[in-house]
């Protein structure tokens, strides 16, 4: 017996089913493994930390700017079905709690940042070794992924909540990619754990491997930003009146 | 003209200005805070550096931006289901040619706002002397011409695609090829290249003495070659999408 949960999971799926949206996910990392890996052989004499020197050549770019857009667009994606014709009606009297229907979305979501960090990280190693890295894969990858995920994880609460108030695909895209740079400005302020959208590139130590993350604040500020964000979520499909296109 | 102005109503409280702003001001917040504080030599060469790091910001946000305006402009018709209908009022050349004047008509006023804002910058900083305005005139033509070339080619994929999300990641793609472009040649061939072989300025850095200096480019018949590239693009993306625009059906 499924839980109201699990079918709204289940119903996502059925949704997202052979539609290509995670070509882009693996489409963009590679552009950044490929061109970074390039980057990173061509000034060799330069770089000379090794496994270090090939993160911030992949990391730097796709991190900062290019993950958020990418998550924003997924969670468009997301929300686009019901933004279209008179979904609405359906999605708002079905038969699970809405509190359940966010989630079946915000838990595609992740999965699939997951996926996309996972599909980073394995470019990377594949990267290091053709370019003939012979030490070992840094320990250090392992948290940089955790801290990555829990910051994309944010990201994905932020970009839901901004797809299911704004009906356009388009616009929260812009403000993720508009998000991700004035996330670099933050950061070079020193106010990176405090701004969603920094999250996540401090959590994958983009274009800094050494740099040593405050991890308890990072964690309870990126569940914070969960938290709040999927709260306002629930509440506004609770309280809006959402009309149908 | 009419279909023109049927475009205008169509995208009326779209709030499609207000989102190009908001997305320009980040990119005028880069500026500002990339020449804060500069030094007596960075005075000196303010109007070069300008012209240096205008394209670069534009091959890193431009792309992004273009697709959202092109996803905009076009999605109206894409969730009305309207097309046939409106193909029933005007002929479907029409239709197009007012989708690419009112996006064109967009860019131009971001790009016009983009070489103010320098303007503004260089003043406000107290840059020596004048921007030479026959270079900042000849940028401001050409980061004109390479917005059209990636709006043209994001409206065809925008109007052909009923699911956005293909043009948006073209563009977002874009963006990344932009910036990575960047690290490998001064110019390319690509249409998200071209602000890059459209850089009037260059930039020397000596890594002994740690000097930068800007000069004007001197273009070589490859990077001019690359150059003309953005007019072919021009040509085949506007023809490609009023074929393929005027031939879809629904």
């Amino acid at each position: 017996m499924k839980t109201s949960y699990g079918k709204a999971v289940h119903a996502e799926r059925l949704k997202l089913r052979r539609s290509p949206v995670w070509l882009a996910f693996i489409a963009l990392p590679m552009i950044s493994a490929f061109f970074g890996t390039f980057n990173y052989l061509n000034n060799i004499e330069l770089l000379k930390s090794e496994w270090l020197s090939l993160w911030t050549q992949h990391s730097l770019f796709l991190c900062y700017f290019f993950m958020p857009s990418l998550i924003g667009t997924y969670c468009s994606y997301l929300w686009r079905l019901e933004h279209t014709r008179h979904n609405w009606n359906s999605f708002l009297t079905s038969p699970i709690p809405l509190s359940a229907l966010y989630f079946g979305k915000l838990t595609h979501a992740v999965w699939m940042t997951v996926l996309g960090n996972l599909w980073i990280f394995f470019l990377y190693y594949i990267c290091g070794r053709l370019s003939g890295l012979n030490s070992p894969f840094p320990k250090e990858a392992v948290s940089w992924f955790l801290f990555g995920t829990v910051g994309a994880v944010a990201i994905c609460s932020v970009q839901l909540f901004l797809s299911l108030i704004i009906r356009s695909f388009a616009i929260p895209i812009g403000i993720a990619m508009a998000g991700g740079i004035f996330g670099l400005l933050v950061t070079n302020k020193g106010m990176g754990l405090r701004y969603p959208y920094s999250l996540y590139s401090m959590g994958m130590r983009a274009n800094n491997p050494n740099l040593a993350l405050d991890a308890s604040a990072h964690l309870v500020n990126s569940l914070t930003y969960v938290f709040i964000f999927t709260a306002l979520s629930i509440l506004w499909l609770r309280k809006h009146e959402i009309s149908a296109n | 003209m009419i279909t023109l102005q049927m475009e205008y109503r169509k995208i009326k409280r779209k709030k499609i200005g207000l989102t190009m702003c908001a997305m320009m001001s980040i990119q005028f917040a880069w500026l500002l805070w990339a020449s804060k504080n500069p030094s007596e030599k960075e005075l000196l060469q303010g109007w070069l550096y300008n012209l240096h790091t205008q394209p670069l910001l534009c091959a890193i946000m431009m792309p992004t931006v273009i697709s959202v305006l092109a996803s905009r402009l076009a999605d109206i018709e894409h969730k009305g289901n309207t097309y046939k209908q409106l193909k029933t009022l005007r002929t479907a050349g029409a239709l197009y040619h007012a989708k690419v004047l009112c996006g064109f008509l967009f860019i131009l006023a971001m790009t016009v706002a983009d070489y103010l804002f320098l303007l503004a910058l260089g003043y406000g900083h107290g840059y020596v002397g004048n921007p030479d305005l026959k270079a900042y005139l000849l940028s401001f033509v050409l980061q004109t011409a390479c917005c059209l070339s990636l709006y043209l080619l994001q409206l065809d994929l925008s109007l052909l695609f009923f699911n956005q999300m293909i043009p948006l990641v073209v563009g977002l793609c874009g963006s990344m090829l932009g910036v990575i472009l960047m690290y490998l040649k001064t110019y390319s061939f690509l249409p998200w290249g071209g602000f890059l072989s459209s850089a009037i300025v260059m930039m020397d850095w000596n890594p002994a003495t740690r000097i930068v200096t800007y000069y004007y480019r001197d273009f070589s018949s490859v990077e001019l070659f690359a150059l003309c590239m953005i007019a072919v693009w021009i040509v085949l993306f506007y023809t490609a999408g009023r074929i393929l625009f005027t031939r879809k059906e629904g």
